[in-house]
This record gives C-alpha cells, sequence and structure tokens, in this order.
C-alpha cells in the first residue's frame, strides 16, 4: 500500500463526554476537554508514553468544558484558553491549572467555539483569542486588557423583526481566525446555525464577506492562519463540505468554491452510500500539508482529503473582473474510528502523522496516519 | 426508492442496458455510474459478475469515479511493524526533552515579554447596520436582473390601464436598467478596490526588508536554541508548501527566515531554496546556495546534483563536469548523474582541458550558412572530438578566414537546439499583425506563447530533461527535503 494509511495507535475510555482534544505544542502530551455527569468541567493531560498513556493531571471545575485553543499563548508559557458552558473564558496555566491566569465572562449561554492567534506567530499583530457563543456574539479577547473584549461582534438587541428571520437569536457554531501575514491584517470566519458565513475583518472593523450556505456550520478553519488568506474549509449539517479558494475575491460573485455534498455520510465498505445525511463536525488541516485535510462525520468515521489547485487559479470575466477558480477534491482514504460522532480532532503540530481525536462513544484515540509525505 | 420509484426509473435507463454487451460498448462514464449504483443496489437482481465487469469499466471511463471510494474499519497499531513505530516512540522521547527546555525556561524568566504588539482599541463590528446595508445589496447582487422589477413593483402599470401603457417606452426602461446595473457593478468595483489598495500599502511596508531583517534578529537574540530550532522548522516547511504551489518567490522567502533562524542547521533550508532558485532561474544563487549547503553537508548528493544543473545552466560546463564526476564518487549507480554526464560528453565532447580555449567550430547546415563559406568548410578538420592537440588549430583556423566572415557565427557549441516553436510563433505573430481588428487581443496571447517557448527552450538545454525517460531522476532532484 502505497497510500497514507490511518491507524489506531492507542485507546483510552473515560467517564465523561469529551468535548475537545489538543495537543500540548511541543509536548508528548494533550488536553482532554470534558463534561462530567454532574455538568463539572474536567480537564485530563495525558502523556504518550511509547505504547501507553499515562494521566499526569486533572482538572475539575465547576462548569461543563466546552472547547480550548493554546494559539495565542507563546511557546514557553503554553497556557490553555478555554470556554465552558456558562459564558466563561477563562486561560489556565497547566501547571498551575487551580488559579486561571485570566478569567472573563464573555457570553450569556455555552462558548461554542474558540480560536486563537499570536502565540508563537512573529510579527503577526497582538496574541488574541476569539470566541463564539450561543448569544450569537462573537468576541475577541486580549488577555491584557481586563474584563472586555477588543472587539465585540453582537447581533443587535432584538432579533424577530425581518419577514425572513426567525425569532430565535442565531447561534455561532464555528470560528477561525485567517489572513495574518503582518501585524495589522486578520480576519475572523464565522459559521452560524443558519447557515450563515461572515468574514469579518479586523483591520478595517467591517464584514469583508458573507454567504449563506444551505445548512447550519459545524466546522471551518482557513488551511493556515498566517499566510494571506489561501483556502476556507467549511464543513456542515447534513454532510456538506466546501472549500473556497480565499485568493481571489470577485466583486460581485465573492469566491469560489469546491463542494461535497455527502461528506458525512459513510461509504459502506463497497462504496454504496447508505444511512442518514450525517453532519461534518469539524476539519482539521495537517500542519505539514496545508492542501491535505481531515474530516470527522457524525456516522463516526474520518476522512481525508487532498486539494488539488486547478492550473489557473484566476480568470478574467467579460468585464475584467478577476475571479477565483476552485480546484478538486480527492478523498485520500476513509476509515470507521467509532459508532458515536467524531467531532474533535487535532493534529499534533510538529509531528507529522499524529493525531488526537475525541468522538461521543466517551473515548480519546491517538491515531498514526502513514505515508502523509508521499501526498 | 422512497416515493416507490426505483433507481432505474430514477435514472431513466431501459433494463436491456442491463447487460454484459452494452456495458462493453459504453463511453458514456455517467451513465457507467448509474448503471453501477443500480447493480449494487440490488433491486434488479443479483448480477456479481456483471457487476464486477461494469465496474471494470468504469474505472477504465473514471478511475477516480466516487463510486470507488471505500471505508475501512481502523486498524489497530499492531498491523505496524516494529521498526515503524520505533521513529515514533524515539520522537516522544527527542520531543519530552525539549518539553523539559522549555518548562525550564518558563521557570526562568516568566515576566519576559517578548516585546508584543499594543492591545488593539477597543471597537464593536455592528453586524445590524451592516446587515441592513447588506441586506439591501444582496438581493441586488445575486440574480442583477431580477430585482429590478421588483423595485419598480410601486408603480406598475395594471394590464388594463392603456392609456398608461401608451406613454410607456420600453428603450427607455431598459436604459434605465442598463444603467442601474452599470452603477452596481462600479460600486462593487470600488470596494474591491478599497481592499487591493490597501493590499499595496503593505506591499510597500514589505519592501522595507532590511528592516524587517533587524527585528528578525532582535527577537532571535531573545529566542533560546529551542525555540529558533522550532521557528526554523515552521519557516522551513511553509516554504515546502509555497514550493508545492510552484510560488517559488513566497519559499524563497520562508526559508531565508529559517536559515536566519537556525544557520547552524539550515543544510536542508539551503538546499531547498537552491532548487527555487533555480526554478526561478536564478542560478548564481542556486549556485551559492548549494555550496553553502554543502559546506554543512559535504556529501549531500541532492546539493551536488542541483549544483551542477545550476553550473550547468549558468553555461559552466566543466564545474558541472566535475560535480557530476564528484556524485558517482559518492554514488556510482546515481542514474541521474550518469545520465547528465552522457549528455555533456556528447555535447562537449571529451571535455578540453581546462587552460584550453572554448571555442569550437561548427559544420553549419548548407542551407543555413552563407555560400561563402561552402569551400573553405571542408578544409577545416572536424573539431567533434577536440583532443588535447585540436584545439589549437580550430582556433587559429577562423583567424586566416577572410573578413567577412561572421566569427560569431562560428563559434557555436556542437549541438544548436533550434525550437520551431519560436519561427513558428513569429511566423504567425506576422499574419496577424495585417488583420489589426483582433490584433489587440491576441498580441497578448502572443506574448504569452513567446514566454512559453523561452521558458520551454531554456528547459530543452537542461541536460536531464533532453534525455527521454529521465522523470525519475528530475523527480530525485527536486524533492524537498
Amino acid at each position: 500500500m502505497d497510500k497514507p494509511q490511518m491507524i489506531e495507535h492507542l485507546h483510552e475510555s473515560v467517564a465523561y463526554t469529551v468535548y475537545d482534544t489538543k495537543w500540548i505544542p511541543l509536548s508528548a502530551k494533550f488536553v482532554v476537554l470534558g463534561s462530567k455527569p454532574n455538568s463539572h468541567g474536567i480537564l485530563d493531560i495525558y502523556e504518550l508514553n511509547e505504547d501507553k498513556l499515562k494521566k499526569v493531571k486533572s482538572v475539575e471545575k465547576k462548569a461543563a468544558f466546552k472547547c480550548g485553543t493554546f494559539g495565542a499563548s507563546s511557546l514557553r508559557n503554553r497556557h490553555m484558553a478555554i470556554g465552558d458552558f456558562e459564558g466563561r473564558l477563562q486561560v489556565l496555566d497547566l501547571e498551575r491549572p487551580e488559579m486561571a491566569v485570566y478569567n472573563v465572562k464573555g457570553h450569556t449561554g455555552i462558548i461554542n467555539c474558540i480560536d486563537a492567534i499570536g502565540g508563537t506567530q512573529l510579527e503577526c499583530g497582538a496574541p488574541e483569542i476569539v470566541t463564539g457563543g450561543r448569544d450569537g456574539a462573537v468576541k475577541v479577547w486580549d488577555i491584557r486588557q481586563g474584563q472586555e473584549p477588543v472587539v465585540d461582534i453582537s447581533p443587535p438587541a432584538q432579533m424577530g423583526d425581518g419577514v425572513n428571520r426567525s425569532n430565535l437569536r442565531r447561534d455561532c457554531w464555528a470560528l477561525a481566525f485567517g489572513n495574518t501575514f503582518n501585524a495589522e491584517e486578520r480576519l475572523i470566519a464565522a459559521g452560524y446555525d443558519n447557515g450563515d458565513l461572515k468574514l469579518f475583518d479586523l483591520r478595517a472593523m467591517g464584514v469583508r464577506w458573507e454567504a449563506t450556505i444551505r445548512n447550519g456550520i459545524c466546522g471551518l478553519e482557513f488551511d493556515r492562519r498566517d499566510i494571506p488568506m489561501n483556502k476556507l474549509a467549511v464543513t456542515t449539517l447534513e454532510g456538506g463540505l466546501l472549500v473556497y479558494d480565499m485568493r481571489t475575491q470577485h466583486p460581485t460573485k465573492g469566491f469560489s468554491y469546491v463542494e461535497e455534498r455527502n461528506a458525512g455520510r459513510s461509504v459502506g465498505s463497497n462504496g454504496v452510500i447508505t444511512g442518514p445525511k450525517a453532519t461534518v463536525w469539524t476539519v482539521r488541516h495537517v500542519p505539514q500539508n496545508r492542501d491535505v485535510f481531515l474530516t470527522g462525520s457524525g456516522t463516526g468515521s474520518i476522512r481525508l482529503w487532498k486539494y488539488e489547485y486547478p492550473d489557473r487559479r484566476v480568470f478574467q470575466d467579460a468585464d475584467g473582473n478577476k475571479e477565483g477558480v476552485a480546484g478538486k477534491l480527492h478523498m485520500i482514504s476513509a476509515v470507521t474510528l467509532s459508532s458515536q460522532p467524531v467531532h474533535s480532532f487535532d493534529w499534533h503540530p510538529d509531528k507529522l502523522g499524529l493525531a488526537v481525536a475525541g468522538a461521543f462513544d466517551q473515548s480519546v484515540r491517538v491515531l498514526i496516519t502513514t505515508k502523509l509525505n508521499t501526498l | 426508492m422512497e416515493k416507490g420509484k426505483s433507481l432505474l426509473q430514477k435514472y431513466n435507463i431501459p433494463i436491456s442496458n442491463l447487460d454484459f454487451g452494452y456495458v462493453e460498448k459504453c463511453e458514456n462514464a455517467r451513465e457507467m455510474e448509474k448503471i453501477v449504483m443500480i447493480l449494487r443496489s440490488g433491486e434488479e437482481g443479483y448480477f456479481p459478475d456483471l457487476t464486477r465487469c461494469a465496474e471494470e469499466k468504469l474505472k477504465k471511463l473514471k478511475p477516480d469515479s466516487k463510486l470507488f471510494r471505500t471505508e475501512e474499519k481502523i486498524q489497530q497499531s499492531n498491523v505496524l511493524a516494529k521498526h515503524e513505530l520505533k521513529p515514533i516512540y524515539d520522537w516522544t522521547n527527542e520531543i519530552k526533552n525539549k518539553d523539559n527546555v522549555l518548562s525550564e525556561l518558563k521557570e526562568e524568566d516568566t515576566v519576559q515579554a517578548l516585546d508584543l504588539p499594543p492591545v488593539r482599541k477597543t471597537t464593536k463590528i455592528d453586524i445590524d447596520k451592516d446587515e441592513t446595508e447588506t441586506s439591501k445589496n444582496k438581493p441586488a447582487h445575486k440574480p442583477s436582473a431580477k430585482p429590478q422589477p421588483k423595485s419598480t413593483n410601486e408603480q406598475r402599470i395594471k394590464s388594463t390601464d392603456y392609456s398608461k401603457w401608451d406613454k410607456y417606452d420600453p428603450d427607455e426602461e431598459i436604459l434605465r436598467m442598463d444603467l442601474e446595473q452599470e452603477r452596481e457593478k462600479e460600486q462593487a468595483q470600488i470596494k474591491l478596490k478599497n481592499i487591493i489598495n490597501t493590499k499595496k500599502e503593505d506591499q510597500l511596508e514589505i519592501s522595507e526588508e532590511i528592516t524587517e531583517q533587524q527585528r528578525l534578529n532582535a527577537q532571535i537574540a531573545k529566542l533560546s536554541q529551542v525555540e529558533r530550532e522550532q521557528y526554523a522548522e515552521k519557516f522551513r516547511l511553509r516554504g515546502n508548501e509555497y514550493f508545492k504551489a510552484k510560488e517559488y518567490e513566497n519559499a524563497v522567502r520562508e526559508y531565508t527566515r529559517a536559515i536566519t533562524f537556525d544557520p547552524a542547521q539550515a543544510a536542508r533550508s539551503y538546499n531547498n531554496r537552491a532548487i527555487s532558485y533555480l526554478k526561478l532561474n536564478n542560478y548564481l544563487l542556486a549556485i551559492k546556495d548549494c555550496e553553502a549547503c554543502l559546506r554543512l553537508e559535504p556529501d549531500n548528493v541532492k546539493a551536488l546534483l542541483r549544483l551542477a544543473d545550476a553550473n550547468y545552466n549558468q553555461g559552466y560546463r566543466r564545474e558541472s563536469y566535475g560535480i557530476y564526476q564528484r556524485v558517482l564518487e559518492l554514488e556510482p549507480n546515481n542514474a541521474s548523474a550518469k545520465k547528465s554526464l552522457e549528455q555533456l560528453r556528447q555535447q562537449v565532447g571529451e571535455l578540453a582541458p581546462a587552460h584550453a580555449t572554448r571555442m569550437i567550430i561548427e559544420e553549419l547546415p548548407s542551407d543555413t550558412a552563407p555560400t561563402t563559406k561552402k569551400p573553405k568548410k571542408p578544409a577545416t578538420p572536424k573539431p567533434a572530438i577536440p583532443k588535447p592537440a585540436t584545439p589549437k588549430p580550430a582556433t587559429v583556423e577562423p583567424v586566416k578566414l577572410p573578413k567577412d566572415y561572421d566569427l560569431a557565427e562560428l563559434v557555436k557549441p556542437n549541438r544548436v537546439i533550434k525550437s520551431k516553436i519560436a519561427t513558428a510563433a513569429e511566423a504567425l505573430g506576422g499574419t496577424l499583425k495585417n488583420t489589426n481588428s483582433i490584433a489587440n487581443a491576441q498580441k497578448q496571447q502572443m506574448q504569452h506563447m513567446m514566454q512559453k517557448v523561452a521558458s520551454a527552450q531554456s528547459q530543452l538545454r537542461l541536460p536531464q530533461s533532453t534525455c527521454s525517460g529521465s522523470t525519475n531522476n528530475k523527480l530525485l532532484i527536486q524533492e524537498l527535503q
């Protein structure tokens, strides 16, 4: 076999619902965030020891943890920013997790998603954390600044005024930083439950672009955060996977994209698609190769994809406007991991092919993907 | 299916097509996919042989069809051999050391602040305002023709109101719609231009690269060795990504950063930057980088091959020849080096000693050479194999010739590969000039073609690419580390 193969290296069952898994940068340790049956938050640190997993530390807090990131911490301190079910954002020093380094009540409901940037990137602006919550707000935090967000992107106080709007507040489900290639430029992509995809420009302080996709957006990631934006992968309910080419913005048509309709369903053993349309929960690009990414789906399978650029990425339409050309998606391999949705996945930032995945069957798995370098 | 329709009906395929004969003949990949799907579903019965046959046919027609996607159960790590797991164990131990170093660093100076950029000014992005703004634009954007009738809905003329219809001027209405469209387009363009303009400013800033270098250096001074290695590695990987995407300038920039961050272990970055320079046809810099890489790793075969290639393209064939020989010393079976050496020998013959002149007289084909040369030609000795003795007469010979000879024409390498495309393109250009009406658009195409031709020519001169079946060797050289 010369194509990449995904292998379950280690498996660890836990006694709580796993919500997020993240590697600690430059270490063999990863963090598991979750919710205990009594809805307390739990944070476990595991260490990879050849063919065993060792639990190094376990921390319990009052509110269930939803999501976390190391994006805003430097290599030296490696603090983790965590969002919980009560709308609180905390930054924890994993050596001394009892006292939070930073603690703020940012949202009125659950913090659904978090992303951070600026920790290890040089010359790329301040370290910032962005959180998105059930209250529909997107807030950017700088932990050096007290209890107020540095950028607040909240929906208006009253909703349901239009004909087509539901009375409910929209729910922000996915967030990603991107386009951060110098001290000024920075973008946030935000995905909402109604399929809205918005691109906020933090330099111009405005909405750069927006679109609406058929289904609610569950996962978002730029292929790289710290380069002029190149590609944006979006995953949705009912199995949608879209990859936008973010190099060229057409004045009216926006960005072009390639779409895969049934990325969440399991392809049966002989290629017959069966079962209901399943959500694609997450998308994660390989840190060592930005054109390869993985999606975790509601049927408990994970799929590895490769994006192939078109011969020419830009063409000029009749009016002389530049329009991007989307490439092609190739599915490299698919494996069934669990009977429950695989909703969190993290590639190790320093080791090609090493990853940790969390699923709703109360277990975490360390995966090895072979031959990724041949892609 | 759910609606009581079989796949056969849904796809509208006659049942007679589910047949070996038809499958054999069918050339339509889409139809073949449907047939395979019907057969696999088992709705029309179970035909394993026919299914297999149809699948094989589809594989021929459309090898990357989605129907061939399969999913497996995940395998446990025992499928991996011990030696495959070992790198991971080794890595675990190695990373643990780094981890410890970092933890110590943390204890050392927790207050140390890597002069972070200032905190952003507190602001609010008001979705509300934007939304009303965009919701106004939105319907206008998408189906740009449709909203117009809607907006004039208020003054819509009733079909029975004949007096008003008499006043209605369709031309004027159309004009108005056109103008509206035009205006929209302009606005959209202005909006986009703003974005582009700001980008240009940034590029100006980037042009102050020297200050960037200084800042980088200042930051490097604050970092520990582990951190530096880490950053260097990140930059190198990013360079590789740019290289793969064929953005060689960006790749060079990333590799340069990688080199500044960790000059002691920059062999791979130097090596990769060299190949990027080769791609950019910047051979002198490529040579420099290869040499830098070789200083760090004297026996790096890839660097040697690249160095030889760069030397060859720069015109330093003798050096190139020597380097290929050195490669063969290190790897006697290196196919790429062997082939290139063969090529070099054919081109220059057995290389003359270093002090000999490079001039070689070529026997020009009669149709291109001036007729006056003809009687003289047979007199000159065949210089195809300039043995140590022959170069002398060869160089003396031209001096004796009458002055109206063009010396430049005589001094040519033995083999001149003339690209017919170039002349053809020129001829084509000549005819096009006459037809002025479409000349402008096609001229641009011409330029494109000429550029392509130029690059094709430069490639023709590569020793590897001239020999057929050398793709393997090429790959070897291009492979990144």
